[in-house]
């Protein structure tokens, strides 16, 4: 089954690409030098905005202070420290992903400065792409303080901390890590998702939607589960449509394994990685296509 | 080429890519079975009795795990302040929002076949808390089918609390097959063929147990096997299988730790082990109605017609 959806899109994407080939390929050249032109001035923005430096400040003493549960035993203490790092690392990547990806397009709107940029030789798909490249690179560029930040509390302790016996610190470094990249992938995704919904909505309702996106695409185990135990025809084809198109964000959910001390399965997350990939590339041209829509 | 054209086909392109990610979502799901396996979390949370909508609600924002450590901590203060009956809730909170977490599954369960039954007054109250203690073990076994420590711990639970010999060599012969298993374990699962005097699988364990853990660097294998070699020669070499004497010491210490625990055969009327001889008090193999030994008539007990204290042995069998 999986095989041969995987066949059919395979097929209607070579043939689509060769359809529209006399479109896209012009502009493979000037289109990106646009967008990362774009990307640059999206990152220069993002840099001015005091809530992006109080967020990375907040993040940074939040993981510093983790270092106080030393009444627990060392195994204990890793994982709180684990735990608690990787959900700052997540939860405040995807907070910053909505403050940050959530303003692009309609604040260029409400300035009325997207008029000067479209009026210049970019399409509208290299405007969407631009501006999310720049939202990826900035939020990759805190996201990685705040890893090499609980790395190095994760060295300290496991130096200061003794071990016991029957508890050892320990902590997986590796594993920390790739579920800080898994994490960042995550974002990417969710960001694509508020990148789409910035293309049609105001700035507060983009916020909101992408709050109560980031909510559903948490449940994605739950939504499987409900499309899993559907009684009727029709209930399956609902939640498996749903299951489809919400963000899959429990994919790149590895907090749970690496926190656990569980073995982590790289394979899922190299998985999870092209489903990431993919998805953005879909929801980013679903994006494209409503901008080209708007009235601008 | 139109717009509306162009629009189209890169909806269907978008939709063609779509499709292309189900193989990978179909492997993710194989790869992470605690996450996408309906069944097995749907065993979870039957075995714990307890309803998902609290899990549901910290599943939004994935905050799973860090919920469940601000009530770890919670534990830890009810713990180290004395509240022990607050605890249960809050473990049964904290297994359920991270049901991988195997020290809080751990003392969920300790704390309840030791800790608690041990406080509780009445029979029915130590019952209580010792099939609740299972339970949360079974569940935890349930969820973390690939760890040999929660295996172990609820065979130790069933071997050391609730004396269920039988399911408790099941549980450590499961936990045996993991390569990272401790030697005790193989050790632990043929001590609970002696302590149910069933001859024939004591032989099959101490001949397997001979057989594992033989690595002769390995200062716990050297270790396991003097102490496999020591209990070999005294039932096999020295032929202490048909030392009736020693069987009723053997009886005599089971029943005076199953006095001493509360733990009477009432609660686990299956097991053969309580079907002893009111004669000589010597255990019958299952099934039988004779005694082993002298083949004595035994009163017919199948577990359920049985009532507290009917097939106990007389005082002279349990006394050395």
């Amino acid at each position: 089954m999986g095989q041969l959806a995987f066949g059919i899109g395979l097929l209607v994407a070579i043939v689509v690409l060769a359809i529209t080939h006399r479109l896209w390929a012009p502009a493979m050249g000037h289109g990106g030098a646009s967008t990362w032109r774009i990307a640059k001035i999206t990152v220069a923005e993002a840099r001015r905005r005091r809530v992006v430096q109080a967020v990375v400040v907040l993040v940074l003493l939040i993981l510093l202070s983790m270092t106080v549960f030393s009444y627990l035993n060392p195994r204990e203490q890793a994982r709180m420290i684990i735990s608690g790092g990787l959900s700052a690392i997540t939860v405040f990547g995807i907070l910053l992903a909505i403050f940050v990806a959530a303003f692009l397009i309609p604040q260029e709107l409400e300035t009325r400065t997207v008029y000067a940029v479209l009026s210049k030789p970019v399409r509208r798909f290299e405007f969407v792409l631009g501006k999310y490249l720049g939202a990826l690179i900035i939020l990759a560029a805190i996201m990685t303080i705040m890893t090499v930040v609980l790395v190095a509390v994760l060295l300290v302790m496991d130096h200061f901390v003794p071990d016991l016996t029957y508890s050892t610190f320990e902590p997986n470094l590796a594993n920390v890590v790739f579920a800080a990249v898994m994490s960042y992938f995550a974002v990417a995704v969710l960001s694509a998702y508020i990148v789409l919904i910035s293309t049609v909505s105001s700035t507060a309702m983009t916020v909101i939607a992408s709050f109560i996106i980031w909510a559903i695409g948490s449940l994605q185990s739950q939504i499987h589960d409900l499309a899993a135990g559907a009684e009727t025809v029709s209930t399956k084809w609902f939640f498996t449509m749903f299951y489809w198109l919400v963000p899959p964000l429990e994919n790149f959910d590895f907090r749970h394994e690496v926190s656990n001390f569980m073995q982590v399965s790289y394979k899922a997350g190299i998985d999870a990685a092209g489903v990431g990939i993919l998805y953005i590339i879909v929801v980013l041209l679903v994006a494209s296509v409503f901008f080209n829509d708007r009235q601008v | 080429m139109t717009d509306r054209r162009s629009r189209n086909l890169t909806l269907l392109l978008a939709l063609g890519l779509l499709l292309m990610t189900v193989p990978m979502q179909e492997s993710i799901h194989q790869l992470r079975p605690h996450v996408f396996d309906p069944e097995r979390k749907t065993r979870r949370a039957s075995a714990i009795n307890v309803g998902p909508m609290p899990a549901v609600i910290a599943a939004l924002g994935g905050f799973r795990t860090v919920a469940a450590d601000m009530l770890w901590l919670r534990v830890e203060r009810d713990w180290h302040g004395g509240n022990w009956w607050a605890l249960p809730s809050l473990l049964d909170g904290v297994t359920q929002l991270d049901p991988h977490f195997i020290l809080a599954w751990q003392v969920y369960g300790w704390h309840l076949a030791y800790n608690l039954h041990a406080e509780a007054e009445t029979k029915v109250d130590k019952r209580y808390y010792l099939d609740g203690g299972i339970r949360a073990l079974e569940g935890a076994v349930d969820a973390n089918p690939d760890n040999w420590e929660m295996i172990f711990e609820l065979g130790w639970t069933l071997f050391d609390r609730a004396h269920d010999m039988h399911r408790a060599a099941e549980y450590f012969y499961r936990a045996d097959q993991f390569p990272e298993a401790k030697s005790y374990t193989t050790r632990l699962y043929y001590r609970c063929f002696e302590r149910t005097l069933d001859i024939p699988r004591l032989v099959e364990a101490l001949e397997y147990a001979k057989n594992r853990h033989t690595d002769p660097y390995s200062p716990d294998d050297v270790q396991h096997q003097v102490i496999v070699s020591d209990n070999y020669r005294f039932w096999i070499t020295d032929n202490h299988l048909e030392d009736r004497d020693k069987h009723r010491e053997i009886i005599a210490r089971e029943n005076t730790a199953r006095a001493q625990r509360s733990v009477d055969f009432y609660l686990y009327p299956d097991n053969p082990y309580w079907d002893v001889c009111p004669h000589c008090g010597l255990p019958s193999p299952e099934g039988s109605e004779f005694c082993s030994a002298y083949g004595h008539p035994m009163k017919p007990s199948s577990g359920s017609s049985r009532s507290p204290g009917e097939s106990r042995p007389p005082a002279e069998a349990t006394s050395i």
